[in-house]
């Protein structure tokens, strides 16, 4: 018994001692874990068009099960990936179901991309901590914005 | 009972009265117990092992179950071999053999066993003796839930 419980503390160690080194992102490093509550991006190429992320960001958080969300507004697209309360995750695709149909009835003119996925939330914290620190520009953010799309796209 | 009973003699009923009265009784609640949170933390460690791909790599929620069942039957396998996983399975029953490792040591296990017998026929023809009945179990009840599946869609179901 004390050699498994050795072998395990000495696995944790190991991968805690990995953990963390790779990107440098601070904030995001809980991102998964608590309330995150990002302030949403807006990678639009129009300025005149308006934005409506403030609104949409309320929008969302009205709905009883989710508790946190991150937007980012693209040119064509807006991504909006969401964190759904623990016991409310049994009823997962139900929710995505409501949330796009309630999008499709309140912005008929906009095209949404819907995750409860947590790489999509995580990526999209990465990125804001990114742009908010300036350290890419517009352009590399709209890559990687494409790129988390393509991840969202990805099947099993 | 009566039924069991017929075909036996006074004193195989007897001797069975008699072994009854010193039979041990099974600890369920502890059993249930010990399989309850061993089993738990083998989740544990998956799930941990989730997370840190999705953390690190290009890996999201839907397809980090793959590499996270790797790395845990991979582990496992590992723990056969060192001995560990045959105490932890004494220990914890099925709490170490319900979960995805529980797959890796039984693969592992018949292999360590019929080593003797040689590679081709004793390793190679053992190797799936256990594992086997999960293997054609697993694909047997798919298809049978897809094809309950598939006649309901049929009827307009869901």
């Amino acid at each position: 018994m004390e050699k498994i419980f050795l072998m395990v503390l000495a696995f944790t160690f190991l991968v805690s001692g990995c953990n963390f080194n790779g990107p440098e992102h601070r904030d995001s490093k809980f991102a998964l874990v608590k309330k995150t509550q990002p302030a949403p991006i807006r990678l639009s190429s129009h300025p005149e068009s308006e934005s409506i992320s403030g609104q949409l960001r309320k929008d969302v958080l009205g709905f009883d099960s989710i508790y946190d969300v991150a937007i980012i507004e693209g040119p064509k697209q807006t991504l909006i990936a969401y964190k759904v309360r623990h016991l409310h995750r049994f009823k997962m695709k139900k929710i995505e179901k409501q949330l796009t149909a309630f999008l499709k009835k309140r912005y008929p003119r906009r095209s949404f991309i819907v995750s409860s996925d947590y790489k999509i939330f995580l990526e999209t914290v990465r990125l804001q901590e990114d742009m908010d620190k300036h350290k890419i520009t517009t352009e590399q953010a709209k890559k990687r914005f494409k790129e988390i799309i393509k991840l969202k796209q990805e099947l099993t | 009972m009566a039924n069991k009973n017929k075909n036996k003699t006074p004193e195989q009923i007897a001797y069975g009265q008699l072994e009854k009265k010193h039979e041990l009784k099974r600890p369920v609640l502890k059993n249930c117990i010990r399989a309850f949170w061993v089993g738990g933390c083998i989740c544990l460690v998956g799930q941990a092992f989730t997370y840190f791909y999705i953390y690190m790599f290009n890996f999201t929620e839907k397809t980090a179950g793959n590499p996270t069942t790797a790395t845990m039957v991979f582990l496992s396998m590992l723990l056969t071999g060192f001995g560990i996983y045959d105490r932890l399975g004494q220990y914890a029953g099925a709490g170490s053999a319900v979960p995805v490792t529980g797959f890796g040591n039984s693969v592992v296990s018949a292999a360590i066993e019929h080593r003797t017998e040689g590679y081709v026929l004793g390793v190679g023809g053992n190797i799936f003796k256990l594992a086997g009945t999960v293997i054609v179990f697993g694909v047997f009840s798919a298809f049978v839930v897809v094809l309950i599946r598939t006649v309901i869609m049929m009827w307009g179901g869901f």
